[in-house]
């Protein structure tokens, strides 16, 4: 009888924790929700009550206002363009250390991987030095070349396990055949890594995508500006037309949860690969 | 596979694009890091300071104030966040109806920028339209209705860091995907014995999720370390420099081109994190083997 009352309280404290941390993680957001669909009047008024009538107009606002649109395909843009210059560089890496025995390739692999342990923002100021030295300051190259720099440890730590993993079997019988190193590279390793591939990959996409510090360091024109950059400026751009703020904010979040959403289980293992195995 | 003479040259170009990334971001900016922070850069002209950078810092209030909060974000995330992460990840172990939405869920604050997050916050403390300071009058509180939590000096720092409670989902999931592994066996055995399901998670799971426990810890403490976005965007270091932290430090004394002492502290910073790898590595291999 004993064993039942407290495997009992050990189902309620369970959920209560389980619940109140969801809580915790979710709330947020959807209040925010709710809170751009108000007047500014009624948000001062009770930030807890419905509003009397959803105001949708508070986002063609404010994405009219915060000019949006631009600032996610800036995004979109150097996201994208360093993910895939960082995998590419990072696989052609990782498949000369993985797949063959050279002076070094152990050394190669362990000082690149060890840059993830590096608290790279100690370096914002050589960063900046470098970029504006090769006059890529307030360029999408630069930008993308940092992002692709920064990356580029968990990247190769990443494929570099990877095509370890891939039996040694299927690379000889193609030398047999008469592959040679780049179309051993092309034709046989990369389809076979495509799992790896799209783990970096996702990885990358969403360190580029939710960058903040190199964006603010090394970029200053509306023009190519980032999303998450962009964000710092909502203060100031919305002022006190709070509801408006949030339209933007929520505009802002949305993409991320939504392809998170779609494809989580490549985004949870992306997200903890490179950590899980370290 | 053995490399044949002929494809050396292949491989050479093949590693040459990782190396020089590698080179021209990671090895050339540590060494001029540390070339310059015995300098007193300020962009145009560097003259030999000597460690007279250091001894600024070392006296610098500001300097000294940011590492006690780096370390209190680190403690805080070593030692809070990641030890409920382990409760909630035991306990979403069971696998029981809809652990996969709860995990969800629980990830969603880290897919969505910090930047966002801390404007987010930044909303939710505010003091005329926030929602803390709405539930803590609705429970009764009303002492803080009006309360600029950021805006104070007593209460900056923790409600800074309260919220970054909100990642407790990130290590959460690196710890559960660890009980995936777990044999049945183990608990059919325990089950057999008439443990509960108590005792099971505590002397069967927790000890099997020890080594994905200790990641947790390292990976708290060097993401924290790195912590800028939140201080940046919400207090900006302040009221009157209480809550800053060393990369917003560096961040000041480059936009004010004190570049060579920016640097030396970028050099302090990097030292810290090399020190408090290698005491981690040291307990948590002690931990191991006990």
């Amino acid at each position: 009888m004993k064993i039942d009352l407290s495997t009992n309280l050990y189902f309620y404290f369970k959920w209560i924790i389980i619940i109140s941390f969801v809580l915790y993680a979710i709330f947020p957001f959807l209040w925010l929700i709710l809170a751009s669909l108000k007047t500014n009047a009624e948000l001062l008024d009770d930030p807890f009550k419905l509003p009397e009538v959803f105001q949708f107009k508070n986002y063609t606002e404010a994405i009219e206002a915060a000019g949006l649109i631009q600032l996610i395909i800036n995004s979109l843009i150097i996201s994208s363009s360093a993910t895939f210059l960082n995998v590419l560089v990072s696989s052609m890496c990782a498949f000369a250390i993985a797949r063959h025995i050279f002076w070094g390739n152990n050394v190669l692999f362990l000082m690149i991987s060890s840059g993830i342990l590096i608290p790279l923002n100690a370096l914002i100021i050589p960063y900046y030095a470098i970029i504006n030295y090769l006059h890529l300051y307030d360029t999408r190259t630069g930008l993308i070349l940092v992002y692709c720099a920064v990356g580029l440890p968990v990247s190769t730590f990443i494929l570099t396990e990877f095509f370890k993993s891939i039996p040694k079997e299927i690379e000889e019988a193609s030398t047999l055949d008469g592959c040679n190193f780049v179309s051993r590279y092309f034709r046989i390793m990369l389809p076979l890594a495509i799992p790896g591939l799209m783990t970096a990959g996702t990885f990358q996409f969403i360190l580029c995508w939710n960058e903040f510090i190199y964006a603010m360091l090394l970029t200053s024109s509306t023009e190519i500006r980032t999303i998450q950059f962009g964000i710092s400026y909502f203060t100031n751009q919305f002022f006190s037309d709070y509801v408006g703020m949030f339209a933007a904010l929520v505009v802002s979040i949305l993409p991320s949860i939504t392809v998170f959403i779609l494809f989580q289980e490549r985004v949870i293992t992306g997200l903890t690969a490179g950590s899980v195995k370290g | 596979m053995k490399i044949k003479k002929d494809e050396i040259i292949w491989l050479i170009l093949f590693i040459t694009p990782a190396i020089s990334l590698f080179l021209l971001f990671f090895i050339i900016p540590i060494l001029f890091l540390f070339i310059t922070s015995f300098t007193n850069w300020d962009g145009i002209s560097a003259d030999f300071v000597g460690l007279k950078n250091y001894a600024k810092l070392l006296n610098n209030k500001t300097f000294i104030r940011s590492i006690i909060n780096n370390l209190y974000w680190c403690l805080t995330a070593a030692f809070i966040t990641v030890p409920l992460a382990l409760i909630i990840a035991l306990l979403l172990a069971h696998r029981s109806r809809g652990w996969k939405v709860f995990r969800t869920i629980l990830f969603i604050p880290q897919v969505v920028s910090s930047a966002a997050i801390a404007l987010l916050w930044l909303a939710l403390y505010n003091s005329e339209y926030g929602l803390v300071n709405y539930l803590l009058d609705y429970i009764g509180l009303s002492e803080y209705k009006d309360h600029n939590w950021l805006g104070s000096i007593r209460t900056a720092q923790p409600a800074l860091i309260a919220f970054s409670l909100c990642y407790v989902g990130y290590f959460m999931v690196i710890m559960l995907a660890k009980t995936a592994g777990i044999s049945e066996e183990y608990y059919d055995a325990a089950t057999i014995d008439g443990a509960s399901q108590f005792q099971k998670d505590l002397h069967i799971t927790a000890p099997l999720i020890k080594s994905a426990f200790f990641l947790c810890i390292i990976l708290a403490v060097i993401f924290n370390l790195r912590q800028f976005e939140f201080v940046y965007l919400m207090t900006n270091g302040g009221p009157a420099n209480r809550t800053s932290v060393l990369v917003l430090y560096i961040w000041k004394e480059l936009s004010i081109q004190r570049l060579g002492l920016g640097n030396a502290a970028g050099v302090i910073m990097i030292v810290i994190g090399a020190i408090l790898l290698i005491i981690m590595r040291k307990i948590l291999k002690s931990e191991t083997y006990n």
